[in-house]
This record gives structure tokens, C-alpha cells and sequence, in this order.
């Protein structure tokens, strides 16, 4: 707790610290066999997406064929994984739901929501992007799909997660905004 | 002249602000609780659908349901996106209006602000309790589709339609249906058809497995109009008719469940099912669908903003209306529709400031709402097709026209109505009713085909079969290669003793379609009275290629054979047709008349 409050209130320390900082916090997420699993640690330098989902979020549902399609496309220049931040989600609920949707990708568990903070995301589905420095670049929606709660337009015409990727994986990051909310469930919700 | 303007003002004032303050509370600052509070609303306006087996994609049954959706909560009561109810407060109230009051509204919000304290036990409500499983209790019968659907995890809305064959011998009345759609929670509304006439099951590729689409039209044979509206959306509790208003089905009949589906992400398999409760009584009352419509004056250029079509109908008798269901696609924006009553007064019959497709639903009017004859009904639907509006399916907007898919635009408005203080003697107060909606069609898009053909149908059935023929032909010279127009021509002029006219009418609809019974069935008939008894019988024989069950070919066929001196071959056609119908007229009577010809 301390180590978090300290990170927030340390405005001057820059990128270095501020990123041993958030391996700090993110070591507190799970896998689904309990264990903390650090999801910089085994990125090998590539950047890392953090895909943030909620069991019972029917937006975050209809999304897996698009966040499948993206992560496919990306497989092999960006490390992918998806984040339950509900702690009421057992492993068991949170396995049987990936299988559902068909998920190959690895899964953390945040029940004390120590990715949500490093990722700033407050929605599900919503994104964070790091860079090969880990730094944050972008977090918020994957796309314009939805407008509202009972509203979808036919096709997405913005692409926030594909654009944070390529700027996340080019050699200079120029990104139209690094912070888009997205529509769905609150993560705040399931504090 | 200020005083009376501020109070006024004062009035309204009051009335907005007043409900922000919660009942109970001495002061703004009161904490509001679940428990006390908050509860009594979620189990009277969201349990009904958010809980297990249900549409709603969570369940909100009790405080830690709630809590974990709390701000999720005050957002959708606030934009009135829940719960769903897309019109607007009215005179006319609707039954089983889902619209939250404003201040349940701001409880919610307060609530939620509050911090979503759960608060003391003692102040719970009893728990909703809910009918598990069919919600009348168990059907008469229970219909399930065939085959299922298998959804597709992505991509965008589909439109599925379910036959269901009747497997009922002989005539039923119901008087309830409830539609039970599979898996709730990905299926966004759906519709029963009547289908007396098997028109639906020639788009089947694979029997029993549906077909697509969003829009379907069904022809009738006769004049037999639809007169319930089947509708089902989430948390719809089935209806029952009133008393002496059930619906007929016979033998044979087909019922078309047009259903909507969105992908949830993962394939989900659709098998909708249907219960039908019967009833003794046979319908004493009988209601009909009255249909305003302007989809020809559809032609939406791209970017228009606010593009209005109209349609005023007058009505030529008086009617009870039921229920009210408009129907638009995804540029329909302001919906609405008015009664102006004989002396100028005008009703809003309903009001939908901002239309939605995917809550698009039958609203039935609390009380029957009276429409003396030479009421005039308006329609009023406004369409955005600019790039402001998000569910445009085109991107940059493209020009739409009317038309029967999602991405084509409909102008429609279902009327339920039962005709009222008639006079018997002036015949079916339906057929006047339809007779005058045609004629009104017409006159409105003289360019318009369906309108002929529909005014065509009335005065046929109606018995002034000159008229129809003037009707049939101007849909015909409309539309020269339409298989329907041509048929209908051609029954007509049979029907009117002018078989030889009628032959190149009905060779052109089977031109058209191929496979079409009736024209077939027409064909042969004009063939027979002109003493073609071989090109008739070729005629029967392809209708009963194509309706190996029917009597009345059947017995057509033998008659036919009969002519041309084939009669082993007639009797056994007799036979089969008496087989099928034992009270087959023609067969019956031609079995006894070659008996007599040859008594062994």
C-alpha cells in the first residue's frame, strides 16, 4: 500500500522509477493457479496489451471475436493478456468463460485492482498499451463499435487499440490521443 | 400579467424538483439504502428481466447483484436507456409501461452518489418471486423449431425465420401465445406470422431450417386479414386476449417466427419455442391490423438530417384501437403518430423522440382507445441519414430507399382495431375498413404496385370483380413480370369467365416462378374449360408435384382424366383425394358419377 501511495505522489521521478514502480504493483496479479504473475517479466522486450474483461459485461462478451482478431494479427510483435478484475471471479468461472469465448491467450486475475491503477482503465472492455519501455501510451476503448449501452454502430470507424499497437511497435510513438474511454461495465463496479 | 407567469413557472418548477428529493427524506442529506430505498424499484422494474434465464445479460436480485453495477445503474436510468421504454409519457397510457418515474429515477442516481449503502436488514422487501419456466403454466401445445440456429460469434444483426407446422387437425382457437426464443439473452425481439397459405416454406433451402431476413411478406388467399399482433422483446409477459378475441388457426396453417439476433461473441445455438393456450370460445370479436404506410416516398439523399414522411388515413367506421406498432430501420429518428377526431381535437396516439430498432416493440394502449368514424390517423416519421447519426449502415451515407432489408428504410405503423357499432347488414366492417385503406393506397401512390393489387384483392373478395379486374391490371402493367400480379389477374378472369384471356396471364407468372402452385393449380382450371384437357392435366400434375397433399387438385386432376376418357386412371385420383379430404365435393361426386358410367 505504502509503495503505491508513493508512486502517485512522486511527480519528479521520471520514467525509470515510475516504471520499477509498476512492476512493483503488478506483481500482485494472479494467474489462475494463484500465482503473482508479472506480465512485463516474460515480454522479452516486446510491448505488452492488457486487455481488462468482466465475466458478467455483455460488452465485453461481444468484443472477443474482435480482441481475438487483434492479438492474432499482433501475436508475434506484442505480448497479450487478458485481466479479470472482479475478485468475486473465481479461476474456475474466469477458465470456464475463456474457454466460451474460445480465448488463447494467458490470463491474470487483478482482484485488488493493482493493474487497473497502473493501466488507468475504468471500463471493460478497455485496453492498456505499453511500449518496449513499458510505458503507458494509450489505455481506454478498442474502437468507436458501440456508442452507448443500447446503441452500436453497424461497424467500428475509429481503431484505438490497432493504432497504439503500431505506434507502441514504430520507432516513434505519434498518437492522436492517449486516452479514450470506452463503453460497458465499470471497473469501479467491483472494487 | 406576470403574476400568472410566475406562478406558473412556480408550478413547474416544483414539479421537477420535487421528485429529487427521496420519499422518506427530511433534507437532501438523508442517506438513501438498498435496502429501504432502492430495493422495492429494482425488484418492480429490473429483476423481472435481470435474472437467470431471462434476457438481461446479469442479474439484479439483491444488493450485491446491484453494487456491482451500481454506477453502471445511474448512468442507463439517467439516459433512460433502462429501463427500455422508448416512448414518450401520454394521455393514452400504455399497459405495462416500463418507464421508471422520475423520482425512482432520481433515488437511483442519489443512491448510487451516496455511496451504495446496503443499509438495514429489517427495511427489505420480500424478494420478487417469479413463475419459473412457461409463464401461463404449461401450453396446450408446445411447438419447437426443427432445427436450430447456430449464431455466429461476430458480425452484424441477424434476422432468422422459424416455421413452425401446425400439427393440429382440425380448427383451434387461441388465446395466448407465448414465444419463448431461445436463449434470451441474444435475441433482441421476435414476431409470429400467420401463415395460412405454406407461402414461407418455398424460401427454406434446407426444410425445417428457417430462412434469413428481416422483413417477410406473407400472401394470403382470400380475404383473411392478420389480426394479433404475436411480439415478443425482452420481459414481455405473454398476452391474453380479450374475450372473444381469439385467434383462429387450422389445419395446415404455418406460424413464421421472424426473430432478431445479435452475436454475442461466441456461437450460441438459437431454438426457439413456442406454447399456444386454446380456447373453447371461437372469436365473436374480430379485430384486424390496419397498416399506415409511406415507404415509396423513401428516398433518403445522403447527409439529410431530417427527412419526414407522412401518411393520414381516414377512418370510414368506428374502432377500438388495441395497440400500435411502428416500425422503422436504423436512420429512424423521431417517430410519431395522432388522432384528430371529428371535431379537431387531436390525441398523440404514441411519441418516440429518439427511435431505437433494437427496442423497437408493440405497445398496447391501457384502455382501448375510441376512434369514431372520420377520425384521420397521422403518421409522422422523421429519418437522419447524415454521418451524425452512429447506427447509419453506411459509412459515408450512402442514398436509402424503402425496402425490405436492414439496410433499405421502412415507414410503418400497425394498428390493432376492432370495428365497433356496426351495422352487419353493410357487410364485414373489415373488408370496409381494408377497402378504404387500399383505395386510400392508391390515391396516395398511384405508381405503386401492391396498392392495386391489394385494392384488387379487397374488391374481388368484396364480389365486384369488374372493379378488381381494373385494379389486377394496372399492378400488372406496373410491374409485367411479377408473378403474383399475373396470377391474380389470371384467377380473376377465369373467376369472370374469361378463360382464354387468362392464359397468357398465368403462363406469365409461372415464367416468373416456376414452382408456383397456384398458377399451376389457375392454369389448369383455364385450360379444362376450354376443353384442353391435356394441357390440364399437365398443370394439376405440376401443382401436385409441388403440393402432393392437396384434395382439390387431386380431384381436379381426376376430373380432368375423367374428360379425356382415362378413368382407371380417374378414379384412382378420386380415391387418393378422398384419402386426403373425405369431404371432397368434386371427388366425391365424379367417384359416384363413374360408378354409375360403369357400376363395377
Amino acid at each position: 500500500m505504502r509503495r503505491a501511495k508513493f508512486c502517485i505522489n512522486s511527480m519528479w521521478l521520471g520514467t525509470v522509477l515510475a516504471v520499477l514502480c509498476g512492476l512493483a504493483t503488478a506483481q500482485q496479479a494472479l494467474d489462475l493457479e494463484g500465482h503473482a504473475v508479472n506480465p512485463f517479466a516474460a515480454a522479452s522486450g516486446k510491448p505488452v496489451i492488457l486487455i481488462f474483461l468482466r465475466r458478467d459485461c455483455p460488452v465485453s462478451g461481444r468484443y472477443a471475436p474482435v480482441i481475438q482478431k487483434i492479438s492474432n494479427e499482433y501475436a508475434n510483435r506484442a505480448t497479450f493478456w487478458l485481466v479479470y478484475p472482479d475478485k468475486t471471479d473465481s479461476p474456475q468461472e474466469i477458465r470456464k468463460s475463456v474457454a466460451d469465448y474460445g480465448y488463447h491467450l494467458p490470463v491474470l486475475r487483478d482482484p485488488e485492482h493493482a493493474l487497473v491503477k497502473l493501466s488507468r482503465v475504468q471500463i471493460t472492455p478497455e485496453v492498456a498499451v505499453f511500449d518496449r519501455d513499458r510505458q503507458l501510451i494509450y489505455d481506454g476503448r478498442i474502437d468507436d463499435w458501440y456508442i452507448d449501452l443500447s446503441r452500436a454502430r453497424p461497424a467500428p470507424t475509429t481503431h484505438e487499440l490497432r493504432d497504439a499497437i503500431t505506434a507502441a511497435t514504430a520507432a516513434r510513438t505519434t498518437l492522436a490521443q492517449k486516452e479514450v474511454r470506452g463503453v460497458g461495465c465499470y471497473i469501479s463496479d467491483v472494487e | 400579467m406576470s403574476f400568472p407567469l410566475r406562478s406558473i413557472l412556480l408550478v413547474l418548477l416544483s414539479s421537477t424538483l420535487a421528485p429529487m428529493l427521496p420519499a422518506q427524506s427530511s433534507g437532501p442529506a438523508s442517506q438513501l439504502t438498498f435496502n429501504r430505498d432502492i430495493a422495492p424499484i429494482v425488484f418492480r422494474s429490473c429483476s423481472t428481466c435481470h435474472r437467470p434465464g431471462e434476457a438481461a445479460p446479469f442479474s439484479l436480485l439483491n444488493y450485491s447483484d446491484v453494487k456491482k453495477h451500481a454506477r453502471q445503474i445511474a448512468d442507463v436510468v439517467r439516459s433512460r436507456t433502462m429501463p427500455p421504454w422508448l416512448p414518450e409519457p401520454q394521455e393514452l397510457k400504455f399497459a405495462d409501461e416500463l418507464r421508471l418515474s422520475d423520482a425512482d429515477m432520481n433515488r437511483i442516481v442519489t443512491w448510487v452518489e451516496q455511496g451504495a449503502v446496503e443499509g438495514a436488514p429489517a427495511d427489505l422487501p420480500p424478494a420478487p418471486r417469479f413463475v419459473q419456466g412457461w409463464r401461463l403454466g404449461q401450453p396446450d401445445l408446445v411447438l419447437k423449431a426443427e432445427k436450430p440456429l447456430i449464431l455466429p460469434p461476430e458480425g452484424t444483426d441477424t434476422y432468422w425465420n422459424f416455421i413452425f407446422r401446425l400439427p393440429i387437425q382440425q380448427t383451434k382457437w387461441v388465446k395466448a401465445v407465448e414465444i419463448r426464443p431461445g436463449d434470451k439473452q441474444y435475441v433482441h425481439h421476435a414476431n409470429i406470422l400467420v401463415d395460412r397459405a405454406h407461402a414461407s416454406r418455398q424460401r427454406e433451402t434446407d426444410p425445417g431450417a428457417g430462412f434469413g431476413g428481416m422483413e417477410i411478406r406473407i400472401e394470403s388467399q382470400g380475404f383473411d386479414p392478420d389480426s394479433h399482433l404475436l411480439f415478443w422483446k425482452p420481459g414481455t409477459i405473454p398476452y391474453v386476449e380479450p374475450e372473444g378475441m381469439a385467434l383462429r388457426l387450422d389445419k395446415g396453417t404455418d406460424l413464421v417466427l421472424n426473430t432478431h439476433l445479435q452475436p454475442s461473441g461466441k456461437p450460441e445455438v438459437i431454438q426457439p419455442s413456442i406454447g399456444l393456450y386454446f380456447t373453447d370460445h371461437p372469436a365473436t370479436k374480430l379485430p384486424m391490423l390496419l397498416q399506415l404506410e409511406n415507404d415509396l416516398k423513401l428516398d433518403i439523399p445522403p447527409g439529410e438530417k431530417d427527412f419526414l414522411v407522412t401518411d393520414d388515413f381516414t377512418l370510414p367506421v368506428d374502432v377500438d384501437l388495441m395497440a400500435i406498432y411502428p416500425h422503422a430501420h436504423y436512420l429512424g429518428k423521431d417517430i410519431q403518430a395522432q388522432a384528430t377526431f371529428p371535431d379537431g381535437t387531436k390525441k398523440t396516439l404514441i411519441h418516440i423522440p429518439q427511435w431505437n430498432l433494437n427496442w423497437q416493440a408493440v405497445y398496447r394502449y391501457a384502455e382501448p382507445v375510441m376512434l369514431p368514424r372520420g377520425t384521420t390517423i397521422s403518421l409522422r416519421f422523421s429519418y437522419d441519414n447524415s454521418d451524425a447519426n452512429p447506427m447509419n449502415p453506411n459509412h459515408p451515407p450512402l442514398r436509402v430507399k424503402g425496402g425490405n432489408r436492414s439496410t433499405d428504410e421502412m415507414c410503418h405503423l400497425w394498428l390493432q382495431v376492432l370495428p365497433v357499432n356496426f351495422d352487419a347488414a353493410n357487410g364485414d366492417p373489415r373488408m370496409v375498413l381494408q377497402e378504404a385503406l387500399a383505395r386510400h393506397n392508391v390515391e396516395k401512390n398511384p405508381a405503386d404496385f401492391e396498392a392495386h393489387y391489394n385494392l384488387g384483392a379487397m374488391l374481388q373478395a368484396r364480389g365486384n370483380l369488374d372493379a378488381a379486374l381494373v385494379e389486377y391490371q394496372a399492378a400488372v402493367k406496373l410491374r409485367p413480370d411479377d408473378a403474383t400480379g399475373n396470377n391474380a389477374l389470371g384467377a380473376a378472369l377465369v373467376q369472370g369467365g374469361h378463360p382464354a384471356q387468362a392464359v397468357s396471364y398465368l403462363q406469365a407468372a409461372l415464367k416468373a416462378r416456376a414452382d408456383y402452385f397456384d398458377a399451376h393449380y389457375n392454369l389448369g382450371f383455364a385450360l379444362a374449360q376450354q376443353d384442353d384437357f391435356a394441357g390440364a392435366v399437365e398443370q394439376f400434375q405440376a401443382a401436385l408435384r409441388l403440393q402432393p397433399q392437396d384434395a382439390a387438385v387431386e380431384a381436379n386432376l381426376g376430373a380432368a382424366l375423367a374428360e379425356m376418357g382415362r378413368y382407371a386412371d380417374a378414379r384412382a385420383h378420386f380415391q387418393h383425394a378422398l384419402l386426403l379430404d373425405p369431404t371432397q365435393p368434386i371427388a366425391k361426386e365424379n367417384l359416384e358419377a363413374l360408378k354409375e358410367m360403369n357400376p363395377r
